[in-house]
C-alpha cells in the first residue's frame, strides 16, 4: 500500500480537516484566556505597583528625609528579586535615589499605572533584566520630588510567550495524532476497498461467480458487500439465463427448423402431383407455426426476466381476471368431461401487468386442465390471507415428484409424464418469470390427494 | 379493395402484394416512409398496411403525421416489435390494429376485412343486429331466432355481437381473444373453440339453417351462407 495513495484516502482528509478545526478553535480559546489573563495580570500587578508608591508616599510625608532615603533602599532590596524597580528624583528629574538611572521618558507622574518603554541605559544597575514595556506608576511629591516604582518585567511579552508555546505544543501534537490516527484508519479502509475492487476486477474479467467477503462486523461495508453480491447473484442468474436461451434456442428451434428444411428439400427432389405440394406445404407451415410459438414463448420469457419490463403497470382486478380466464377454461374442462371448480374472492387486485398475469393463469389453467383425468376435478382458488393476495390452482394430475419440482421451472423441462401431451415445456418458465416481475413466490407442492398445487403468493403491499 | 403497402422488405411487400392482389385486391406499394406518406396524403385508399421500421421515416411517424392531416383511413401496423407495450404504442400513433410478424396470411385478411367493415359502417350506433333471422337487440339485450328468445351468457352476448357486426367476414381466434376477452396470449387449449361450439348450440342447434361455420384452418364465420 503507497503513501500517496494512504494519504489521498478519505480517512486521512478527514482527520487533517478536523485537526485544522481543532487547531484554530484552540488558537481562539488561548487567545481569548491570554487577552483576559493579560489584562488581570496587569489590574494585580497596577494595584501592587500602587500600594507601594503609596506606602512610600507616606513614608515620605511622616519620615525625615535620612530616614527616608533609608527606607527606599531597604524596599528596594526586599523586592528587588521580584523585578521591582525604584526612583527618586528631584524636580528637576534628577536621581536622589534608586536603582534607575533615569525617569522613563513618556512616563506622567500621575499616579496612574502605565506601560512605559524603558531603555537598557535606564537600568544598568541591573543587567538581569531586559529593556521594554513595563508597568510604572509615578507621582510628584508635595516637596516637588518624583517618585515612581515599576516592575521591571515585561508582562504582555512573557505571557504571550508562554502562550504561544502552550499553542505551538498543542497543535503539533493534535496535527501529529490526527494524521497518525487518520493514516491507520486510511489504511483499514484502503484494506476493505481493496477486496472490493478485486471481486469487482475479477467480474469485470468474466468470473462472474466472484463475491465480496463480508467481514461478520455488519457495518456498512458489510452492508454494502451484501447488497452488491446480491446484485452480482442477479446478475449471474441472468446470465445463466441468457446463456440458457441461446442453448434452447439452439436444441428447440434448430430441429424443428431443419425438419421443416428436410421436408421441403424432399418435396423438391422430383416432380410430385398438385396434391402432393399441397400437403408438404401444409405440413411445413404447421411446423413453422409451432417454431413461431416456441420463438415467441422463449422471447417473452426472456424480456419478462430480464428485469427491464416497461408495459403497463397499473392495479389489476385479479379477481376479475381470474374469473374471466376460470370461466373460459372451465367450459373447455367441461368439454373434455373435467370438472374446474372455481373459488374467487371479489374485489382482489395486485399492482401489475394485466396481459402477464392473464397469461400466467391461462398457462397454470392450460396445464392444470391437461393433467387432470376425465371425470376428475380442478381447482382455481383466489383469496385475500392477511393481507397477502394468493392464487391457488391444483390439479388432480401425477403431480411432480419433490426432486423436479424445481427444475421443471425451467425452460423446456418436461416431465416424462407430460411427453404424451403437447406443449412446450415453456408454459412454468413463463409463470415463473411473471412471478418474479410481481414479486411473489411461486410453488409447487402435493395437493390433497393425487395432483399438484401451485401456488402464486403475492406479496403483502403488492394489494392496490 | 385498395391497398396502400408501405413495407421496405421488397420480398416479402412482393409476396404480400401477390397473395392481396390474388385474394382480390389492389395494392399499390412504397417502399419507404418518405414515400408511403406521400402515396398515402395524395392517393384514396381504403386501407393502409404500415411496416413500423421504414427507412427515411418509421412507421409509426407515418400513421401520426396522417392522422395529423386529418386522414381516417384505417391503417393496420406490422411489426417485429411484439411486446404488449410495442402494440400500446402502435395503437396510440393512430394505427387500428397491430399484428406481429411473422403473421399467418389468413390472419392479415381477416384483419383487414374488418378495419375496412369497420371504417365503413354507419357511425351511429344501431338498436339491433340482424343475420338472417337471428337478431340482437343491443338496447334491451334480448337475442332472438325466427322470433324465439335465445338465452346467451353476457359474455356469449358481447361474442355474438361481435360475430354479427362481423357478419360474412372471417374472424380468427386471436382476433376472438383480443377483442371479446381482450387476452393477448395463445393458450395452448383451444378455449375458443369450446365458446363457439357452445354458442352455436345456443344459435343453431334447433334450426334448419347454420348460420355459424367453421372457416377450417383459419377461424369463423357468421353468415347466411356458408
Amino acid at each position: 500500500m503507497n503513501l500517496p495513495r494512504l494519504l489521498r484516502t478519505s480517512a486521512v482528509r478527514l482527520a487533517m480537516r478536523y485537526a485544522l478545526l481543532y487547531a484554530v478553535l484552540i488558537a481562539l480559546g488561548l487567545g481569548v484566556l491570554y487577552w483576559t489573563s493579560a489584562r488581570f495580570v496587569d489590574a494585580q500587578l497596577g494595584a501592587g505597583l500602587r500600594k507601594t508608591l503609596n506606602e512610600l508616599a507616606l513614608g515620605h510625608r511622616d519620615l525625615d528625609r535620612k530616614t527616608f532615603l533609608a527606607l527606599v533602599r531597604s524596599r528596594l532590596r526586599a523586592d528587588a528579586p521580584d523585578g521591582l524597580h525604584l526612583l527618586l528624583t528631584d524636580s528637576n528629574g534628577r536621581p536622589l535615589a534608586g536603582d534607575l538611572e533615569g525617569w522613563p521618558p513618556g512616563l506622567p507622574a500621575d499616579g496612574q499605572v502605565h506601560n512605559v518603554w524603558v531603555e537598557d541605559d535606564l537600568i544598568s544597575g541591573r543587567p538581569d533584566d531586559e529593556d521594554g514595556y513595563w508597568p510604572a506608576v509615578g507621582i510628584r511629591l508635595p516637596d516637588g520630588d518624583q517618585l515612581m516604582v515599576a516592575y521591571g518585567v515585561d508582562q504582555a511579552e512573557s505571557l504571550l510567550d508562554f502562550t504561544q508555546g502552550t499553542m505551538g505544543t498543542i497543535l503539533g501534537v493534535s496535527i501529529a495524532l490526527a494524521l497518525g490516527l487518520g493514516l491507520l484508519q486510511g489504511r483499514a479502509l484502503l484494506l476493505r476497498i481493496d477486496t472490493l475492487v478485486d471481486t469487482a476486477r475479477a467480474i469485470g474479467a468474466g468470473r462472474l461467480n466472484q463475491r465480496i467477503p463480508l467481514s461478520g462486523r455488519n457495518d456498512e461495508f458489510d452492508d454494502l458487500a451484501g447488497q452488491l453480491n446480491g446484485m452480482l447473484g442477479r446478475i449471474e442468474e441472468l446470465m445463466a439465463g441468457l446463456r440458457q436461451v441461446t442453448d434452447n434456442i439452439a436444441h428447440d428451434l434448430r430441429s424443428p427448423l431443419s425438419r421443416v428444411r428436410n421436408l421441403l428439400d424432399v418435396t423438391l427432389l422430383e416432380a410430385r402431383e398438385p396434391a402432393e405440394y399441397r400437403s408438404a406445404i401444409e405440413r411445413a407451415t404447421a411446423e413453422l407455426e409451432e417454431i413461431i410459438r416456441t420463438f415467441n414463448a422463449l422471447l417473452e420469457i426472456a424480456q419478462t426476466e430480464a428485469g427491464s419490463f416497461r408495459g403497463e403497470w397499473t392495479s389489476v382486478d385479479l379477481s376479475a381476471v381470474a374469473q374471466e380466464l376460470g370461466e373460459l377454461y372451465r367450459d373447455t374442462a367441461e368439454e373434455q368431461g373435467k370438472v374446474l371448480a372455481l373459488e374467487i374472492q371479489p374485489g382482489l387486485s395486485v399492482r401489475g401487468n394485466r396481459h402477464l398475469l392473464a397469461q400466467a393463469l391461462g398457462n397454470l389453467l392450460d396445464n392444470a386442465i391437461k393433467f387432470t383425468p376425465a371425470g376428475e376435478g380442478a381447482r382455481l382458488q383466489a383469496v385475500e390471507d392477511a393481507g397477502r393476495v394468493r392464487v391457488m390452482v391444483s390439479d388432480r394430475g401425477p403431480g411432480i415428484p419433490y426432486g423436479e419440482r424445481k427444475r421443471v421451472l425451467q425452460r423446456f423441462v418436461r416431465l416424462d409424464a407430460a411427453r404424451s401431451t403437447p406443449g412446450s415445456g415453456l408454459g412454468l418458465s413463463l409463470v415463473a418469470a411473471v412471478a418474479r416481475l410481481h414479486g411473489a413466490t411461486l410453488s409447487l407442492e402435493d395437493a390433497a390427494g393425487p395432483g399438484l398445487l401451485v401456488t402464486l403468493d403475492f406479496p403483502r403491499g403488492s394489494a392496490a | 379493395m385498395h391497398i396502400l403497402l408501405i413495407e421496405d422488405d421488397r420480398a416479402a411487400a412482393a409476396y404480400l402484394a401477390k397473395g392481396l392482389t390474388e385474394s382480390g385486391h389492389t395494392v399499390e406499394r412504397a417502399a419507404d416512409g418518405e414515400d408511403g406518406l406521400h402515396l398515402a396524403l395524395t392517393g384514396q385508399y381504403d386501407i393502409l398496411i404500415v411496416d413500423r421500421m421504414l427507412p427515411k421515416r418509421d412507421g409509426l411517424t407515418v400513421v401520426r403525421m396522417l392522422r395529423a392531416d386529418g386522414s381516417a383511413t384505417p391503417v393496420l401496423v406490422l411489426s417485429a416489435l411484439g411486446e404488449v407495450d410495442d402494440r400500446v404504442e402502435g395503437l396510440r400513433a393512430g394505427g387500428d390494429d397491430y399484428l406481429v410478424k411473422p403473421y399467418a396470411f389468413s390472419e392479415l385478411l381477416a384483419r383487414l376485412d374488418a378495419l375496412v367493415r369497420r371504417h365503413r359502417a354507419p357511425a351511429e350506433i344501431p338498436q339491433r343486429l340482424r343475420v338472417a333471422d337471428l337478431e340482437l337487440d343491443l338496447v334491451s339485450h334480448r337475442v332472438t331466432r325466427g322470433g324465439k328468445l335465445i338465452r346467451l351468457q353476457p359474455r356469449e352476448q358481447r361474442l355474438l355481437e361481435y360475430l354479427m357486426r362481423h357478419a360474412g367476414q372471417v374472424v380468427t381466434r386471436t382476433m376472438l381473444l383480443e377483442q371479446v376477452w381482450d387476452l393477448h396470449f395463445d393458450p395452448q387449449t383451444n378455449v375458443i373453440d369450446t365458446q363457439m361450439s357452445r354458442l352455436r348450440s345456443k344459435i343453431d342447434k334447433d334450426f334448419d339453417r347454420a348460420l355459424l361455420h367453421t372457416v377450417r384452418g383459419i377461424g369463423y364465420k357468421l353468415d347466411e351462407s356458408p
